[in-house]
């Protein structure tokens, strides 16, 4: 991780659904070797933080740089769990099949996973403890299986910052600590990991550090730091009324209606 | 895959090329008698057949490749709106020189096709109406559009031997040299494209999102296979038709579908598929040749698809109704044991067998009943039946044991975790005790403290008893629900 | 090619059909306003339920149907034609349904196996038995409309009512009326919230096979007129040309209604003028009006969404706010 530049950082970002903004001015940068938790009410725009800085929506305004460069040119170093209901698990592939696809983004066109890629496949479902199954249809997992098939998934990706969506959403306490066994051995080879989570008293024992995200950035920073009911109270109370109000307006004045 | 099927397709672009244009219209083999007919057919003795034939193969594969991906993506009805959008542009196709000449046809209906899908996507996004009635608003506008346009031609002079009626529902034997030559030719694109990108294909039909995330040009994906599925659906057109291209498309793909749990098997036994139900239909319109061949087609694929529905070994209602009726007959059998277990604790173990008598009694069933439910056991080695008594086997006394422990156990459980009063837990417990498995057992021993009592007061088989074989001295002192 | 659009001549094509030839067009327009409103009162219920698409699968199949009750009883009468209507529609709903439910294949695939499956049945029994069924192949698909004027006339009590596929067609186009305006709240409850419907009182099942049969109905007795395909048109274009104009269903249910006159009377016209099917050219007609509208409406259209952006609605009314986004920490 020699790298001069951050591996996020993120300026002057703005998110739009419908003409109605979801994030407002977000400045972030963040460190090498975090383990980050991004949390927030719902309708916070926690998930569109991280799928606006991989350019899967549109900026409104704003960008956004992976070591210093655009997503685009960096892509390969970034790592992804999306949501676990944002894929229809009838999806006729197997386990293998699933976490092979993370080592598309190394693949060239017109190029079939190699050896080795398969090895790199099957180290990664070991990890989590999901080998025996590597040739099970993905619909005959449980829901604790199933995110550990994206987390797999995302380590075969070979990434130096994670992005996770709720990785946490649905998995029974054992799948939870092994995730969190594994996010841990990530953080400690040095890579980023901004992972989206739920539930506020896991979220302290959990991260490094904290995201209090409300439409904009209520804080950030050393987890010890951050997790005071004042900044808790501003994140999920009031102080930020007049500013989703604006945005009501906004929607109501912008959208077809 | 790809090695098979280019194969197979080598051989039809040769035997499409070596076959002498004949001017001989199906039609003319109908006086015959029914066997000729089929010897005629399968020995490819006269062009059109052949041409029928081929085209046929052809189509079926690049419709059952292609739809595979359309109904792995969900967008099963955006191959119907598709291909009712092409009809307009196979009228202008044709207007371009008055002549049914493939390639302006290909390219109008094409054109026709990705116009009606960029109406729909943009009906959708810049209305309030769905998606749902901007496909059906688009399908039937371009289909009114297209008819009227043909009706038009028609009137013409010339229009009336256009043939364009038979791009309605379908004529094989209608197919000419440059027809089959161009189903080659775009059959053999789908072909390759699908081999060289099925990665890029697999990837972004699963998840999207991911498959940008690591730079995957989903949206060029998309339009690629929008362009390649208009393609396939207009050298369909004249052998199935505009109405019921769709569903050479859907129905093979979606057999398939529930045969199968890989895509790569799905997209190889899709296009298998779309090439019988293709040959079927060919085959049918040939001997009953006042038939239209699209409607044979899709019957064709709708027996695989039915096929698939009843019988798939895994997917099948026929499959899943008899592993229902299999697990209703051991969950019987596993109560039979129960009961006897209960009527043996009752006496504190001290008789080896249970009487038939007995078994009826603890059961509230007729005699004959048990005899029945007794040579059940029997017949699975569960038991013994000397005279009237039944007599654990060593593998039968072992599950009976489980199944008491497993509901004893569940009972405890909710009582003590989930504080559900002790006469509510019976019915829960009846059916659990069948489908808890050993290491969930494990599980349950250690967080109730390895209990020797249920709720109701009654012992637990442990795991030594029930292995040890021995029950005899656990001695319950209930009476044994 | 330029014999393909014939010149356009005012007297034939705008005052013929409604003078001298009133009593071929009229009949036409008045059908295509029969049709094409019940459709659209109908169609108007199927949006609101998401369930526009079962509108395409009901009018493929209720074809089996029809040709079915024509060969077993031999006639053409209209009470076989609406059993075998309904039975269609019905087995359509179901064979859906449990595809859907009992294997993993989506409802989607589902509706467009199991209408394309009855279709196809249809049209091979039309060509087995054609002789006996009287349905052609282009008939099923477009109809005929034309000819509806040919069909011996209903009369009650001296009074001519019409030809009888008209007559049919209004009085299922009345009835359509009637049970809206009995039925108006319970079918917008229950396609609005049906957990809500059912807690009123109402059953949200039997609301959908309701409207199921009232679909079967009206599509098997437009079938002969415009046919399977065209009567999707029908089904969706006249409530989607009303919903970018009003969101209140009332509302919705009378610009239908405005929107069937205006598309069967230009029809009509357009049909005469390019000599063309008429059905089609309704349909084409009804486009037009939905395209016209979709640019101009003054809350959805194009125009207005185009303006909107162009007022750059971000920016200013961020600067118009006196409270600024709050600085992060």
């Amino acid at each position: 991780m020699s790298d001069p530049y951050a591996p996020l950082e993120i300026h002057d970002l703005t998110v739009a659904y419908h003409k109605k903004p979801v994030l407002w001015g977000v400045d972030l940068v963040i460190e090498p070797g975090r383990l980050i938790g991004i949390v927030g009410p719902n309708g916070a725009g926690k998930s569109t933080l991280i799928k606006a800085c991989m350019g899967l929506l549109p900026l409104q305004s704003g960008w956004v740089k992976f070591f210093g460069e655009s997503f685009h040119k960096m892509a390969r170093r970034v790592g992804y769990v999306p949501q676990r209901e944002s894929v229809d698990w009838d999806f006729p592939v197997n386990v293998m099949d699933v976490v092979l696809m993370g080592r598309y983004g190394r693949l060239g066109v017109l190029r079939r996973p190699s050896k080795a890629d398969r090895s790199v496949a099957r180290a990664c479902l070991e990890k989590v403890h999901l080998l025996p199954y590597a040739n099970r249809q993905i619909a005959n997992l449980s829901g604790g299986q199933q995110q550990r098939v994206f987390l797999a998934r995302a380590l075969a990706q070979e990434a130096d910052i994670y992005f996770m969506d709720e990785p946490f959403a649905g998995v029974d306490a054992a799948t939870e600590a092994a995730i969190i066994a594994v996010l841990r051995e990530l953080r400690d080879m040095g890579k980023t990991l901004l992972v989206v989570h739920h539930d506020l008293p896991t979220a302290r024992q959990y991260f490094d550090d904290l995201l209090l995200l409300n439409m904009n950035v209520v804080a950030f920073g050393k987890t010890a730091d951050v997790f005071t009911a004042e900044l808790l109270q501003k994140t999920y109370g009031g102080r930020l009324t007049i500013l989703s109000e604006v945005a009501q307006a906004l929607g109501a004045h912008g959208a077809s209606r | 895959m790809s090695r098979t099927a280019s194969r197979a397709l080598l051989i039809l672009l040769l035997a499409a090329a070596t076959s002498p244009v004949e001017a001989a219209g199906v039609r003319e083999f109908v006086s015959s008698d029914w066997s000729t007919q089929i010897v005629r057919f399968f020995t490819l003795q006269d062009a059109s057949v052949r041409f029928a034939l081929i085209g046929s193969v052809l189509l079926g594969l690049s419709c059952g490749l292609l739809g595979s991906f359309i109904v792995v993506r969900k967008m099963a009805l955006m191959g119907d709106a598709l291909s009712h959008a092409v009809l307009p542009g196979v009228a202008i196709g044709f207007l371009w020189n008055m002549t049914k000449d493939p390639l302006a046809i290909l390219i109008g209906a094409t054109i026709a096709g990705l116009l009606g899908t960029f109406l729909v996507s943009a009906i959708s996004r810049t209305t309030r109406l769905k998606e749902d009635a901007a496909l059906g608003l688009v399908l039937a506008t371009f289909f009114a559009i297209g008819i009227c346009l043909v009706t038009m031609i028609q009137r013409l002079p010339t229009g009336n031997k256009s043939g364009l009626d038979k791009f309605l529902f379908g004529q094989a034997a209608a197919l000419s040299a440059e027809d089959i030559t161009l189903m080659a030719i775009v059959t053999s694109i789908a072909v390759v494209m699908v081999v060289a990108f099925y990665k890029e294909l697999l990837a972004s039909s699963f998840d999207p999102g991911f498959s940008r995330s690591i730079g995957l040009p989903t949206r060029w994906i998309h339009h690629g296979l929008m362009l390649l599925l208009t393609a396939s659906v207009v050298i369909a057109l004249q052998a199935v038709g505009v109405v019921l291209v769709s569903a050479m498309l859907i129905t093979p793909a979606s057999a398939a579908y529930l045969l199968t749990d890989r895509l790569h098997r799905l997209v190889v036994m899709a296009a298998a598929f779309g090439v019988g139900a293709g040959m079927a239909g060919a085959f049918l319109s040939f001997v009953g040749p006042s038939l239209p061949t699209g409607p044979l087609m899709v019957i064709g694929a709708s027996a695989l698809f039915s096929a698939a529905f009843l019988f798939g070994p895994r997917h099948g209602v026929v499959a899943r109704w008899l592993l229902r009726r299999r697990g209703a007959a051991r969950t019987q059998r596993e109560n039979t044991l129960k009961s006897m277990f209960h009527v043996m604790e009752a006496t504190q173990f001290r008789t080896e067998g249970v009487t038939l008598h007995d078994l009826a009694i603890r059961r509230r069933e007729t005699i004959d009943d048990a005899q029945r439910l007794g040579r059940d056991l029997v017949r699975h080695g569960l038991a013994t039946l000397s005279g009237d008594a039944l007599y654990f086997t060593p593998s039968g006394r072992k599950r009976a044991g489980e199944i008491v422990r497993n509901h004893r156990l569940w009972e405890l459980y909710l009582t003590q975790s989930a504080n559900i009063a002790a006469d509510h837990v019976h019915e829960d417990a009846e059916k659990i005790e069948h489908i808890l498995g050993e290491s969930v057992v494990r599980d349950l021993e250690r967080r109730l403290g390895y209990a020797t009592f249920d709720p109701h007061g009654r012992a637990i088989p442990s795991a030594r008893t029930i292995h040890g074989g021995d029950a005899r001295r656990e001695g319950g002192n209930g009476s044994g629900k | 090619m330029n014999a393909m659009i014939p010149a356009f001549d005012p007297h034939a094509v705008l005052v013929a059909p409604w003078t001298e030839n009133l009593s071929l067009f009229g009949w036409i327009a008045a059908m295509g306003f029969a049709v094409t409103s019940a459709c659209g009162l109908v169609g108007n219920y199927l949006m609101l339920r998401r369930m526009a698409l079962m509108g395409d699968a009901v009018s493929h199949s209720v074809l089996p149907g029809l040709v079915a009750a024509f060969l077993v009883t031999s006639s053409r009468g209209t009470l076989p034609m609406f059993a075998g209507a309904l039975a269609a529609g019905v087995f359509t709903t179901i064979a859906i349904e449990s595809i859907h439910k009992l294997t993993r294949v989506k409802q989607d695939a589902a509706i467009g196996i199991t209408f394309s499956t009855l279709f196809a049945i249809g049209v091979v029994m039309t060509s087995l038995y054609a002789a006996q069924v009287d349905l052609d192949a282009d008939c099923v698909l477009y109809g005929e409309i034309a000819f509806v004027p040919l069909e011996p006339m209903v009369s009650v009590g001296g009074v001519v009512l019409g030809p009888v596929p008209f007559v049919r067609m209004a009085a299922v186009l009345l009835m359509v009326g009637l049970l809206i305006v009995a039925f108006y709240k319970e079918l917008l409850v229950s396609a609005f919230d049906p957990g809500l419907a059912r807690s009123l009182g109402t059953n949200p099942t039997l609301m959908h096979y309701g409207l199921m049969a009232a679909l079967s109905v009206v599509v098997v007795s437009a079938f002969e007129s415009v046919g399977a395909i065209l009567v999707v048109a029908m089904l969706i274009l006249p409530g989607a040309t009303a919903s970018l104009l009003s969101t209140r269903l009332s509302r919705v249910h009378l610009l239908s209604l405005v929107h069937a006159a205006i598309s069967s009377w230009l029809g009509v016209t357009l049909g005469v003028w390019l000599d063309c099917s008429i059905a089609a050219a309704m349909v084409v007609a009804g486009a037009l009006l939905f395209a016209l509208v979709w640019i101009v409406s003054p809350s959805e259209g194009l125009i207005a969404r185009w303006r909107r952006r162009r007022r750059a609605v971000l920016p200013s009314a961020l600067s118009d706010d006196s409270n600024p986004v709050p600085e992060a920490k």
